[in-house]
C-alpha cells in the first residue's frame, strides 16, 4: 500500500482519540470493535494522515466501520466497495486506500468485483470482516457459514459446505494474501503493517466472531484449533498467545504451500502468500498518463478536419 | 446526358455485412462534402459481426442524405437504392421508407442461382409502382473481384453512385486514397481503382439516372463527425479525466475513441469488469475529486441504477450516458429508439433526485459533457446524457465547433449553457451535508454514506432529518427549473397543433414543421434538450395550441401515452398526446409527421 511518502503532518500527532467519531452501533461483544480497534492502532503506529486515508466499505455490519473512523470514508452499496475504492485508486494515488468488506458483501453479492480487484492488484488493503454469516439483516445464511448451523434461511441447518474464501483467493492470482483474526490486537496491526507495505491489492481475512448470532462458532479463549505461520518474511505470530498456540513454518512465497495449508481444515493464521512482482493495473494507467506526450485541447477536433 | 438539378436526395446502399457498404458510404459522403454539399449519413448494420450473407440479418447498408442546405436529419423517403441482391433489397422493402418514385438498381449477379426469389422482389417492386432497374457487372470487373477473393464490389457501386451523382471521378478516387492508400498493396489498390472506374463507366452507358445536388457548402474549416466520437471529444474538451465502462453496443465506440487517445490529454480509460463496478469506479473517482465518467445503454442502465440513486444520497457528482437503443431487456442492439426516459427519471429506488440532458445532434455531442460536468458538480447530483443509436452512429458535417478546454465548471461560456436552454445556476447551493471536502483536505475529514444523514453527515434516521434531506435534494432540481428558459420553437407561437419531442427529434421537427407551414398548417414545433426537469412556462406555451402531441421513437397507444407523452401530461395536466410513437427501431421522418398532423387536423 505505502508507495507515496507521507506527506509532513502538521498540528497534532495522531491519537485513538483523534480517531474516534462516535460510539459504533454494534452489538456488545461483537468483533468489529476489534477490528476498528486494529486498523486505529495500526494508524497511530504509523502515524498516517488521516485527511489522506479513505476507509471505504459496502453494506452489512462491516459496512459501517468507515463511520467509526475519522478519516475520509465511502459507506457504499452491497457489494461493491472494491469498484470505488478503484476509483479513488485511480483518480487519487496519494491516498491511503482501506477497504472494509463482509463474507455476504465480498463472497457473495460483490464475489465479481473481488476477483477482479484481486487481479487488478490496485494499490488497497482489503479486510474481509468473516463472520461466516449475514448478521445486520438477522441471521441468514452466507457463502461461509457452515454446514448444518441454523439461520433464518436455512432453519434446518446450512445445506452446503461452506466456500473457503483463502482458496478461492489464492486461485484468482493474488499478489498478498494474510489471515487474522479480530481478538488478536497485536498479530492483526502486525498484519495492517505487511498488508500497508505491500504494493498491490493487499488481501486480508479477518475471522471475526458474531456472539449476538453464533455464539459457538469462533472459541477465542482457546488455541488448540489453529496455527501461526511463521517465516521471517511472515507476520509475527500474535505475542500473547503464540506460548499457548501450534506455530507452523511457511514461506510465503511458496504458493503451493499456501494452497495446501488452506486446504487442510485447520486454521491459519499469518501471511499465506506474497508476490511483490505481480503487475499493478492502477500503476499501468497512472503511467499511461505520465508517459504520453501531453497534447493541449486545442486541436482536439482536428482528427476530423475533411 | 444532362443531370438535373436537385435541391436534396436520399439514397441507399444496400449489401450484405462485411462486403463494404460502410467503407463505400464514408467514401462517398467524404467526396461530397468536399464538393461542397451538405450530407447526413445513417449507417445501418447488424448487431451480429458476420451473419450468413444472402440472409435478412445481413444487411448492412448506408442511407445518404445530400442536399445544397444545412440539413439536419435523415429525412424522407429514399429516391434511389442500389441492392447487392434481392434478399437485401426485400429486407429494406419491409421498412417502407422509398418514395413511389423511387428508383432500385438491382444487381442481378445472384438471379441464375436463386430465380424464383428474385421474381419475387421485381414483382414486388413492380406492385409498389416503384421503378427497377436491373443490372449485371461487366464481366472484367466479375473477374477483377474473383480475383481479389470476392471483395471490392463495393467499388463498382461507388463508381455507379459517383456517375449518378455527376461527381468528378477523381474527387472520389481521392477519397479511396485516403482510406485504402496506406493499407492496401499497390497492386490490390489498383485493382479497386479499376473496378471504381468500370463501375463509373458501366453508369454512364447503361443507367438513365444522373442528378447533381449544388455544392453551396462554404470552404471553411469542417469536420466530418459521427455522434459517439463528438461526445468523447466532448468528454475530453469538458475537463473529465477518467473514462469508466464495460463494453455495450452502442456506447462501446465511445470508449474506444478514448482508449486511443485519451491518455495524450491526461485521461485514463477503465474497462470495468461489469456495468455495476464501471460506475461504482467512476463515483469512487468524483468523491476523490477528479472528475468521471461512465457510458452504457439500455441493459447497462438497469444495472447501473442503484449506484446512481447512492450518487445522488452520498452526493457524489456522476455523469451517465446513456446511449439509448431499442429495448426493452437486450431489444434490437442496433436499432435506435427514446424509450429509456422513464428509466433514468424514475429508475432508481425512492425519490432520488436527478437531471436528464439529451443531444440533438453531432454539435450537441461536443458540449454536454460540459454541461453535465457543471450541473453534476454545482449540484452534486447525477446527470444523465441521453444520446440514440440513431444520433451515435450517424455523420454529418459540420463547421469545427469551438473547443473550449474547460477546466474547472465555473469557466462554462454562455454559448454552451444557451444551447442547452439554461442559465448559469447561483454561487451558494445548500447541499444535505455542510461538509463537502474532497479527501486529502486537512481538518476536511468525513464519511459518505446512502443512509439518511443530517447536516453534520452522522447518520440519521429520525423524521424531520428525513424530511430536510428530501426537501434539500429536490430543490437542488427546482434550482434547475427555474434556471431553465423557453426551449426551442419552431414555427408558429400559437395555432391548431404544437408537436413536441426530444433528443434526436429535433431536426426532424424542425423539417416537419416547415412543410406544414408550407401547406398553410397553423403549426408549432417545441424540442426539449434538457428533459428533466421541465420548464416552468409549459403551460403558458402549451395554452396557445388546440392540441399538443408528441413525435418519438418510442411506443405508444391509445391508451398508453409514450415516455415524453405521459411526462408532458403529469406536468401540465395537458391532454398531450402521442402522434407517432412506433417502436420500429427505426427514426422518424418529417413527412411522417406532416402526415399524422394533417390527419388530426381535418
Amino acid at each position: 500500500m505505502a508507495v507515496e511518502i507521507q506527506k509532513p503532518r502538521t498540528g497534532e500527532p495522531l491519537t485513538l482519540k483523534s480517531l474516534h467519531t462516535e460510539n459504533p452501533r454494534w452489538c456488545v461483544g461483537c468483533g468489529d470493535f476489534g477490528v476498528v480497534m486494529a486498523i486505529k492502532r495500526f494508524m497511530v503506529d504509523r502515524q498516517l494522515t488521516a485527511a489522506q486515508t479513505v476507509n471505504v466499505s459496502g453494506i452489512g455490519c462491516s459496512g459501517r466501520a468507515p463511520n467509526y473512523i475519522n478519516t475520509y470514508g465511502v459507506h457504499s452499496i452491497h457489494g461493491r466497495p472494491i469498484t470505488v475504492a478503484l476509483g479513488l485508486a485511480l483518480a487519487r494515488p496519494d491516498l491511503n486506500v482501506f477497504i472494509e468488506s463482509g463474507d455476504g458483501d465480498a463472497l457473495s453479492i460483490g464475489g465479481n468485483h473481488l476477483i477482479h480487484g484481486i487481479n487488478k492488484n490496485f494499490n488497497c488493503v482489503f479486510l474481509l470482516f468473516d463472520n461466516e454469516l449475514y448478521a445486520l439483516t438477522k441471521s441468514q445464511t452466507s457463502p461461509t457459514t457452515r454446514k448444518g448451523h441454523k439461520t433464518n434461511t436455512q432453519p434446518t441447518g446450512t445445506y452446503l459446505d461452506p466456500l473457503n474464501p483463502i482458496l478461492l483467493v489464492l486461485g484468482i492470482g493474488p499478489s498478498f494474501v494474510a489471515t487474522t483474526a479480530d481478538w488478536m490486537p497485536d498479530h492483526f496491526v502486525n498484519t495492517l503493517h505487511a498488508a500497508f507495505d505491500h504494493n498491490g491489492f493487499s488481501f486480508v481475512h479477518v475471522t471475526q466472531r458474531c456472539p449476538h448470532f453464533d455464539e459457538n462458532n469462533f472459541d477465542h479463549k482457546t488455541t488448540s484449533w489453529f496455527s501461526f505461520l511463521k517465516h521471517p518474511q511472515g507476520i509475527a505470530p500474535d505475542k500473547r498467545i503464540v506460548d499457548k498456540a501450534e506455530v507452523v513454518e511457511h514461506d510465503p512465497t511458496d504458493l503451493q504451500s499456501a494452497f495446501k495449508l488452506a486446504a487442510s481444515p485447520r486454521r491459519h493464521f499469518g501471511l499465506y502468500y506474497i508476490n511483490p512482482d505481480k503487475p499493478r493495473y492502477d500503476e499501468i494507467l497512472l503511467n499511461q498518463v505520465k508517459n504520453t506526450l501531453q497534447k493541449p485541447r486545442t486541436k482536439l477536433l482536428d482528427y476530423f478536419l475533411l | 446526358m444532362v443531370p438535373e438539378q436537385k435541391k436534396i436526395s436520399r439514397f441507399e446502399l444496400l449489401m450484405d455485412a462485411g462486403y463494404g457498404a460502410q467503407k463505400a458510404g464514408d467514401i462517398l459522403i467524404r467526396a461530397f462534402a468536399k464538393t461542397g454539399k451538405y450530407v447526413y449519413i445513417e449507417p445501418m448494420f447488424p448487431a451480429e459481426i458476420s451473419p450468413p450473407p444472402r440472409t435478412r440479418p445481413s444487411m448492412s447498408g448506408v442511407i445518404i442524405r445530400l442536399a445544397d442546405f444545412d440539413i439536419t436529419n435523415v429525412g424522407n423517403n429514399t429516391d434511389l437504392m442500389i441492392a447487392q441482391h434481392e434478399i437485401v433489397l426485400g429486407r429494406r422493402l419491409d421498412d417502407e421508407e422509398e418514395n413511389p418514385y423511387c428508383q432500385i438498381l438491382l444487381d442481378m449477379e445472384d438471379q441464375k442461382d436463386n430465380p424464383t426469389t428474385y421474381e419475387q422482389v421485381i414483382k414486388r417492386v413492380k406492385d409498389l409502382g416503384l421503378s427497377i432497374i436491373p443490372f449485371d457487372l461487366d464481366d472484367a470487373s466479375k473477374m477483377l473481384i474473383r480475383g481479389l477473393g470476392g471483395s471490392g464490389k463495393n467499388m463498382f457501386y461507388i463508381g455507379m453512385l459517383t456517375h449518378i451523382h455527376n461527381t468528378s471521378p477523381q474527387v472520389v478516387i481521392d477519397e479511396i486514397k485516403l482510406t485504402f492508400g496506406k493499407k492496401l498493396p499497390q497492386d490490390v489498390f489498383d485493382r479497386n481503382i479499376k473496378i471504381f472506374e468500370n463501375g463509373y463507366h458501366f453508369a454512364k452507358e447503361h443507367v438513365p439516372l444522373c442528378y447533381e445536388v449544388a455544392g453551396k457548402l462554404k470552404n471553411t474549416e469542417r469536420v466530418l463527425i459521427d455522434g459517439n466520437s463528438s461526445l468523447s471529444m466532448g468528454i475530453i474538451d469538458a475537463g473529465i479525466k477518467l473514462f469508466s465502462g464495460y463494453p455495450i453496443t452502442p456506447a462501446s465506440s465511445i470508449m474506444h475513441t478514448l482508449a486511443k487517445i485519451f491518455p495524450s490529454y491526461g485521461g485514463m480509460v477503465h474497462q470495468a469488469e461489469d456495468e455495476i463496478g464501471a460506475i461504482g469506479t467512476a463515483i469512487g473517482s468524483y468523491f476523490g475529486g477528479v472528475p468521471a465518467i461512465t457510458c452504457t445503454s439500455g441493459p447497462g442502465l438497469s444495472l447501473k441504477q442503484e449506484f446512481i440513486g447512492y450518487a445522488a444520497v452520498a452526493e457524489i457528482p456522476i455523469i451517465i450516458v446513456d446511449v439509448q437503443r431499442s429495448g426493452p431487456s437486450t431489444g434490437m442492439p442496433t436499432k435506435t429508439e427514446q424509450s429509456d426516459l422513464p428509466a433514468v427519471i424514475f429508475g432508481s429506488h425512492g425519490d432520488y433526485t436527478k437531471i436528464v440532458i439529451s443531444v440533438s445532434n453531432v454539435i450537441d455531442c461536443f458540449y454536454a459533457p460540459q454541461v453535465a460536468r457543471y450541473l453534476a458538480e454545482k449540484l452534486r447530483l447525477p446527470v444523465f446524457i441521453m444520446s440514440e443509436f440513431q444520433t451515435a452512429n450517424s455523420y454529418k458535417v459540420i463547421d469545427k465547433p469551438k473547443v473550449t478546454e474547460m477546466n474547472k465548471v465555473e469557466e462554462i461560456q454562455d454559448f454552451v449553457l444557451e444551447r442547452f436552454h439554461i442559465q448559469r445556476l447561483p454561487d451558494n447551493i445548500e447541499m444535505v451535508r455542510t461538509n463537502q471536502a474532497i479527501p486529502g483536505t486537512p481538518g476536511g475529514t468525513r464519511r459518505v454514506t446512502g443512509l439518511n444523514t443530517d447536516q453534520s453527515g452522522s447518520v440519521n434516521y429520525f423524521s424531520k432529518a428525513s424530511q430536510r434531506a428530501h426537501t434539500v435534494r429536490n430543490e437542488k432540481v427546482h434550482i434547475v427549473r427555474r434556471a431553465l428558459t423557453k426551449p426551442e420553437m419552431f414555427g408558429e407561437q400559437e395555432g391548431e397543433v404544437l408537436v413536441a419531442g426530444w433528443g434526436s427529434s429535433r431536426g426532424v421537427i424542425e423539417e416537419a414543421i416547415s412543410l406544414c407551414q408550407a401547406e398553410g398548417l397553423k403549426t408549432g414545433g417545441i424540442h426539449f434538450k434538457i428533459v428533466y426537469p421541465l420548464p416552468l412556462m409549459l403551460k403558458e406555451i402549451f395554452s396557445k395550441f388546440k392540441r399538443i402531441v408528441t413525435v418519438e421513437v418510442a411506443y405508444g397507444d391509445e391508451m398508453k401515452p409514450s415516455p415524453l407523452a405521459m411526462l408532458l401530461r403529469a406536468e401540465t395536466l395537458f391532454d398531450v398526446r402521442p402522434i407517432l410513437s412506433k417502436a420500429t427501431g427505426r427514426p422518424l421522418t418529417p413527412r411522417g409527421i406532416l402526415a399524422k398532423v394533417k390527419e388530426i387536423i381535418e
